[in-house]
Parts: structure tokens; C-alpha cells; sequence
């Protein structure tokens, strides 16, 4: 009982609502912390892993794209093994004017390393000793870019070797834009994270196709200046992924960091074009940043939650904080007349002796209360009790605890007030009853209400609760006998036969 | 003598740092004689040492093929928003042809086209735009200018003695890690170098890059002389770092290193002077860019097209050996 007001006490100073609050809030914070740590350390997982994968298709793709153009080359030289035609002045006449949107011009190299195409193709041929890579078509081979004299674009060109006059070996020249490749590498998605090059692998050169800078595009730089801002402890994963490339392993990645961004890196050997790679290189920041936008809706998905969470936490705390009170006043008060019940009584009357000097109990019983209840009924009953409680609390609710037994039976318990205060106001309060009327009109009964109390004095009576209610009760016994409507203060030794005192 | 600058190092951006630059008026280069063809051009920098060589050419030009030759440009490279202003006032103060030298290869595309397809020729100097539409582009081929700063490198390496068996090694330093001349220049440079250089002469894999702090350029080539006692190459990629080794060489005493750099200065021109030093450099040829492009316009107005659009205007290596050759002298004296 005990803890239990306690409990009632505790939650009434509201320490138990913040603490439960805090602590979910702690909880659910301490959570979404955790949350965050661990999506972000598997999108760093993730980024390494899929921009390596992206790195692959996108490398793929690029190989892909120089194979299909490789592949158209070879089947325009197969056309022309298939004409046989006498001379390559012959087959020149046949091809030269030939040019499509991509194709910038078409030529053709004899065995000697001779030059069929004009005079500016010639000089750009001569500059870039392309006839060497001619010579290299087995059955295609890929110039590197270099820029078109006549055009003043970059440009790459394919040699496909052909037969003609039945025995005699030529190269079918075929002249594409660079930008071909470049539509080639674009990607509809991370169109500025993703940079494609085409590297070198003997002179570490490389070739813009693809990236963040349009003004690089087309343009050469050489991988080691591109590369030299990699975080040092990085560089001998790159020199081992160059020395990879070096050595003529087919494909190979590596993941290194510049600043605070990790990069992924994969390069693939172009077959058709001998000594050059494909370099695909991604920031695993492009993948993170959508993941944000992803992990931005998930944090405030869960911030959305932890309101609500708090709303309804402070929602049923409220409830059960009021259904508390109402129980705890339920266990405290007698719920008809609102005084405290008997247990409540028995327990606040040892804290209140503890702490008084003297103290009174008194027992009052309403006189023929059970003849009110039959003959008017158990409402009117009840609207008496509480009359009389009402009474008894106006008077001795300022001195000590009043309460009720059960039935009609109540007791009060005052301290530190004279005898002759309290028999003042059990003077008045009997005046008070008396005035209360029960009447019925139709049956025309008119019902005088009075009560009979018996005291006992603490600590002279008795030292204890039991023995002063011994006391009260025996001192209420001998006002009842003397025909009720009185109060007697209990006197050691006295009969019956003795007036009460008033 | 002038001092030859860098011509285009790491200044293409997207958008122009000083959006609010004044435009500056066309002024005439050559007396103004009614009735003569009017070319203006714009330059990417007023006042600089490099672009001063290239309006002179275009006056000489003017003088010798009788137009009148309008110059205007930007307060720097970056600023093409200005010159396409510039470009829209030319057009409408009745340019009879327009040769410019974008301050942006893709910013300018789109008004380069509209201009060359309303029939007033354009003509491209030192910086090729991504359009096709425009009648030619003077500009030096700066992959091969690096081709041949590796040549010169390996033939001086090879002057000094130095057999094919004999390891040695070189440095690079480069004055920006984002300019496309320079890193054309650069490859160029490895380019050549792999195919022709002996296996046991090695480039040093770390490219020092001292952004153009010229502080910092001379402590990283101290270091790298430092820490590489076979080093006996330096190559810079452009002007300012080309000076910095060039001072860094002469301080030390390095006389068994081969300095090849860009541009003309005090500095290169001292270690070139001396013979107890192997220095070369590499001119480009920016008078003779100007001049072809008003010669080439004044053709296209009377009816001639080119047959090409894109001209490699070479460059001149200047060594101890050929110092005082007349070609060499001339092209000196213009910068």
C-alpha cells in the first residue's frame, strides 16, 4: 500500500512521463544512429562493388562498340575481297566517294606502305605513321585518335585487310569521327561521374571518351599526371594494377582514393586495337549520392515515426496516468462520500500518532439509518451519508483525517486540539444534523436525523489505534443505550447508566 | 625581345570567373582606309606578352595584304562571355571576317556557327572550338610539339654521352594538372619517349605539378635533383615551370642535366646562351597564326575556300647549336 501511493505520488510529480519519454528517445535516436552507421558503411560496400561492376559493363560496352565498328570495316574488306577487283586505283574509285554521318572518309594502303587518299590524309598519315598500323590489320586493326586535317575534328581510323587481283594484300582505310566512340560511351545515367578512356598501355597515354569535363573530350593526357593526386598509400595498388596492364593480363580493377572519394578503375585490352585499353573509372560518391536521395527518405520516414511514437506514447501515458489516479483514489477514498476508507484511515492514523502529542478518536453512528434506507430508500440514504460526511469533513478536516467504516459508521481522528474545541464542534455539528430533513411527501413522514459518537483521547485512553477504538466504541456503546442522538467521551470504569455528555 | 608566355595552361572552364569585366572597344591596328576589307580580331588576353606577338602579326598582315585589321580581346582567358559579346559587336560594326581565339571551346560553338552561317568567315587562332563550323584553325599541334620537346631531350641525352645502356633518368615538371595544352604536351612527350627512347632511360613516374606556384616548382625540381642522382633530363611543359628549371639548373651548377622547356625567357635564354649547359626550347610560332589567319580571310572573301580546316602551325625547338640561325633570330625577335 504503501508503495503503491508512493507510485501515485511519483507519477503525480510526472518524473516517470519524462523518463519514459527520454528513454525512447534515447532508444530510438541511439537507433536511427545506428541506422545511419550501418547503411552508410554497406553503401560504401555496395559502391565499391557495383562501381567495379559498372566499371566492367561500361568497359564492355566500349569494347562492344569498337567491335562492331571493327566488324562493319571487315565486311566492307570482305566485300571488296569478293569483287577481286584488278588494281587498287580500281577499288580506290569504288570507295573514295563513299562517306555516311559517321564515316569521314575511306582510303587504302598497299603492302609497300603506298597511300591512296588525298593529299591532306596523306600528310595526316605520314605524321602519324598510320601505315604501320595498317600493316598491323590482322584482319583489323584501330588507329589511335589524331586530329582530321580536312575537318579539324578528332578522328580514329579502322584498317580492315582486303585481297585483290586474286593474291595481292590491301587495307581498307575507313575514317570514323571520334565523337562515334564517344556516343558509344555515354551513359544515360552518371553521364558526368563516369570517365572513359582509351590508354596506352607502353606510354600510359590516355584519350578522353567520356567524362565530367567536355572540354577534355577528345583530348589527350598522359595517366600518370591524371593519376598523380591518388592519396600516396594508394599509388602501389596503382602501379600494380599498370603493372597488370603491362604485363598483357586481358582486364583488371583497382579501387584508390583521392581526398575523401574513393574511385573504382577497371581497364579491358582492346583486341582490335593492339597496346591500347579501355580505362573506365567511377566515383563510388555517384552511387552514394542517389543512395543519399534513398537513405534522406528512409531518415525521414523514421523521424516522421518518432513522432508519431512520442504522440502516442504521451496519448496513452496520459490515460494510464489518469486511470492510475482514479484506482489510487479508489483504493484511498470510500467512493460515495469521498473520505478516506478504513485501510486508508488505519494507515494515516499510525503516521499521524507518530508524529502528535494527543490526539481524539471518535466513532459516530447515524441513528436509525437503516430505517431510512427502508423507508425512503437507498438514494436518500446515500444523499445522507453524504450530507454527514460533509459535515464532518467542514469541521475536523483542518485538524486530522475523517473517514468512513462502513454503513453508516464513521471515525474521525483529530490531534493537538483541546477536548473542549472538539466537544464545541460535536455541539455544532448535532445542531448541523438535526437540521437535516428526510421527509416524504406523499406518505407525509417527516424523519429528524441525529447521530451518536463515542471518543476516546490518545495517549491517555490507549496507546494504540486498536485500544482507543476499544475506548470509542464502549464510550458509543453508553450513548446508544441512553437513547442516541449524544456524544460521551470515554471515562475508564464508566456504566451505561451515565448520561453521555451531551 | 619580348617574353614569350604561355599560350593557353589550364584556363578552360564553363563559366567565366569575372562575368563583369568591361568590354573592351575594337581598336584599329593599321591606318583605317575606306573601302578595304575590315577583320577584326579577338584575342584571349590584352596586354600579355604572347598575345601581343599574335596581334602583331595580324597588323603586319594588315599593313602587307592592305586591310584594316580591328583588335579587341578579354582581361583573361577565362572570360568568353565577354568574347562573345565582343563576337556579336564585330558582326554588328560590320565585320567583313572575324578571327578569334576562343577563351572557350564549347561556350563559343554555338555563336562561332551562327556567325560562319551567316556568311562572314571565321578563322580559329591558337584554340580549336567543338564545331565544324568555321573556316579554318591556325593552332600549334601540341602533341607534337611535345613529340619533339622528347626528341630534342633524347638527341642532347645522347650529344652528352650518354649510351643507350646507360641508365639514366628524367623529370617532368608541369605548371597545372587540368590544362589541355599542357597535358597534350605532355603526352606527347611520353608519347615519343616510349617509342624511341633507350629502355634504360626511365621518366621518373611522380610528374611534379607546382600549379603554377613557381615557389613550389623550384623546391620540387631541388628534390627531384636531390633524390635522383642518375637524373641528367628535366622536361617543364610550359613557360613557367620551364623558368623555374631553368633557374633551379643554373643555381646548382647542373651542367650534366638536359633543360628542355617551352617559350622564351630570360631565364632558358641564359642556359641556352651558355655553353656549359644543354638547353633547349620550344617557340611556338603565334605571329605567324595571326598573320596566315588575315591572309587566309582576305582569300576567302575573294571566293577561295580552304581545303582544310585545321593547320598545325609548327614549332621552332631553339637549342645552342642553331641559336644563331637567321629563322631562329627572327622568330626570337618577334617574341
Amino acid at each position: 500500500m504503501k508503495n503503491k501511493k508512493g507510485d501515485l505520488d511519483y507519477i503525480k510529480k510526472g518524473h516517470s512521463y519524462y523518463i519514459t519519454l527520454f528513454s525512447c528517445l534515447a532508444i530510438f535516436i541511439g537507433a536511427i544512429i545506428m541506422l545511419i552507421t550501418g547503411f552508410n558503411r554497406l553503401i560504401t560496400q555496395h559502391d565499391v562493388h557495383l562501381s567495379g561492376e559498372i566499371c566492367n559493363l561500361v568497359s564492355e560496352k566500349m569494347s562492344n562498340s569498337l567491335m562492331f565498328m571493327a566488324d562493319s570495316a571487315r565486311n566492307m574488306a570482305d566485300a571488296l575481297t569478293e569483287q577481286n577487283c584488278r588494281s587498287l586505283d580500281v577499288v580506290y574509285d569504288t570507295v573514295s566517294d563513299y562517306t555516311s554521318g559517321r564515316i569521314v572518309s575511306i582510303g587504302l594502303v598497299d603492302e609497300d606502305g603506298n597511300l591512296y587518299m588525298s593529299d591532306s590524309e596523306k600528310n595526316e598519315f605520314e605524321k602519324m605513321n598510320l601505315q604501320k598500323t595498317a600493316l598491323l590489320a590482322d584482319p583489323v586493326s584501330i588507329s589511335a585518335p589524331y586530329r582530321s586535317t580536312r575537318l579539324g575534328q578528332p578522328v580514329i581510323t579502322l584498317f580492315s585487310k582486303f585481297k585483290y587481283n586474286d593474291s595481292h594484300t590491301g587495307y581498307l582505310c575507313v575514317t570514323y569521327f571520334f565523337s562515334t566512340l564517344q556516343e558509344a560511351a555515354n551513359t544515360e545515367s552518371l553521364t558526368n561521374e563516369i570517365e572513359i578512356w582509351l590508354m596506352n598501355v607502353e606510354s600510359a597515354n590516355i584519350i578522353q571518351c567520356a567524362g565530367s569535363d567536355p572540354h577534355a573530350s577528345g583530348g589527350w593526357a598522359n595517366a600518370y599526371l591524371k593519376m598523380s593526386d591518388i592519396n600516396r598509400e594508394y599509388k602501389p595498388a596503382f602501379d600494380a594494377w599498370y603493372e597488370r596492364m603491362l604485363n598483357g593480363e586481358p582486364a583488371a580493377s583497382v579501387s584508390y582514393m583521392i581526398g575523401d572519394v574513393r574511385y573504382s578503375q577497371v581497364y579491358s585490352v582492346i583486341k582490335s586495337m593492339p597496346g591500347w585499353c579501355v580505362v573506365v573509372r567511377i566515383p563510388s560518391t555517384a552511387l552514394s549520392e542517389t543512395m543519399d536521395t534513398f537513405k534522406n527518405y528512409i531518415i525521414s520516414f523514421l523521424f516522421i515515426f518518432l513522432n508519431l511514437v512520442v504522440i502516442v506514447i504521451s496519448v496513452v501515458f496520459n490515460y494510464w496516468k489518469r486511470e492510475t489516479r482514479i484506482l489510487g483514489q479508489l483504493s484511498v477514498n470510500d467512493p460515495l462520500t469521498g473520505v478516506l476508507n478504513r485501510r486508508a484511515f488505519e494507515l494515516s492514523s499510525e503516521k499521524l500518532f507518530a508524529h502528535s502529542k494527543d490526539a481524539s478518536i471518535m466513532f459516530f453512528d447515524i441513528d436509525y439509518f437503516k430505517q431510512v434506507n427502508d423507508t425512503f430508500g437507498h438514494d436518500t440514504g446515500d444523499k445522507l451519508l453524504k450530507a454527514f460526511a460533509g459535515i464532518l469533513k467542514s469541521y475536523f478536516s483542518k485538524y486530522g483525517i475523517v473517514s468512513r467504516y462502513g454503513g453508516d459508521e464513521f471515525v474521525v481522528l483529530v490531534h493537538d486540539i483541546p477536548s473542549g474545541q472538539v466537544s464545541d464542534m460535536l455541539d455544532k455539528i448535532r445542531h448541523e444534523v438535526h437540521s437535516i430533513r428526510i421527509s416524504d411527501d406523499k406518505k407525509g413522514e417527516d424523519f429528524k436525523i441525529s447521530f451518536s459518537a463515542g471518543i476516546a483521547k490518545y495517549p491517555t485512553d490507549a496507546a494504540d489505534l486498536t485500544g482507543l477504538q476499544v475506548c470509542a466504541d464502549s464510550a458509543l456503546y453508553i450513548v446508544k443505550q441512553m437513547g442516541r442522538d449524544g456524544y460521551r467521551w470515554y471515562k475508564q470504569g464508566s456504566e451505561a447508566s451515565e448520561a453521555p455528555d451531551q | 625581345m619580348l617574353l614569350m608566355m604561355c599560350s593557353c595552361a589550364g584556363k578552360e572552364k564553363n563559366v567565366s570567373e569575372k562575368q563583369d569585366e568591361p568590354l573592351r572597344e575594337f581598336t584599329a591596328l593599321n591606318e583605317v582606309v575606306d573601302g578595304r576589307k575590315d577583320i577584326y580580331l579577338i584575342t584571349k588576353v590584352i596586354d600579355s606578352n604572347y598575345w601581343n606577338v599574335l596581334v602583331e602579326g595580324a597588323r603586319s598582315a594588315g599593313d602587307a595584304f592592305g586591310c584594316n585589321v580591328y583588335f579587341s580581346g578579354t582581361n583573361n582567358e577565362m572570360d568568353w562571355e565577354n568574347q562573345l559579346k565582343l563576337l556579336d559587336q564585330a558582326v554588328s560594326l560590320g565585320a567583313d571576317a572575324i578571327i578569334l581565339a576562343p577563351d572557350d571551346s564549347i561556350e563559343l560553338a554555338s555563336k562561332i556557327e551562327e556567325i560562319y552561317s551567316s556568311g562572314i568567315p571565321v578563322i580559329l587562332v591558337d584554340t580549336i572550338a567543338n564545331t565544324d563550323s568555321f573556316d579554318i584553325c591556325y593552332m600549334t599541334d601540341n602533341l607534337e610539339a611535345g613529340n619533339k620537346a622528347a626528341k630534342e631531350m633524347i638527341e642532347k641525352l645522347s650529344d652528352m654521352g650518354f649510351s643507350e645502356d646507360e641508365e639514366l633518368t628524367v623529370g617532368i615538371l608541369v605548371g597545372s594538372g587540368t590544362s589541355q595544352t599542357i597535358n597534350e604536351r605532355l603526352a606527347g612527350f611520353y608519347q615519343y619517349w616510349t617509342d624511341n627512347a633507350p629502355d634504360s632511360w626511365i621518366i621518373i613516374k611522380d610528374i611534379q605539378n607546382c600549379n603554377g606556384d613557381m615557389e613550389l616548382g623550384a623546391d620540387l625540381t631541388a628534390s627531384l635533383l636531390k633524390e635522383h642522382k642518375d637524373l641528367h633530363g628535366l622536361f617543364a611543359t610550359n613557360n613557367g615551370p620551364t623558368k623555374v628549371i631553368a633557374n633551379t639548373v643554373a643555381e646548382k651548377g647542373c651542367n650534366d642535366v638536359v633543360v628542355v622547356g617551352f617559350d622564351y625567357s630570360d631565364e632558358i635564354s641564359k642556359l641556352i646562351s651558355s655553353p656549359d649547359y644543354h638547353a633547349s626550347t620550344i617557340l611556338q610560332r603565334q605571329y605567324y597564326m595571326s598573320y596566315q589567319g588575315v591572309e587566309t580571310a582576305l582569300e576567302i572573301l575573294d571566293g577561295n575556300q580552304t581545303s582544310i580546316k585545321f593547320e598545325d602551325t609548327g614549332v621552332i625547338v631553339v637549342n645552342h647549336d642553331n641559336l644563331t640561325d637567321p629563322e631562329v633570330q627572327a622568330l626570337i625577335e618577334v617574341n
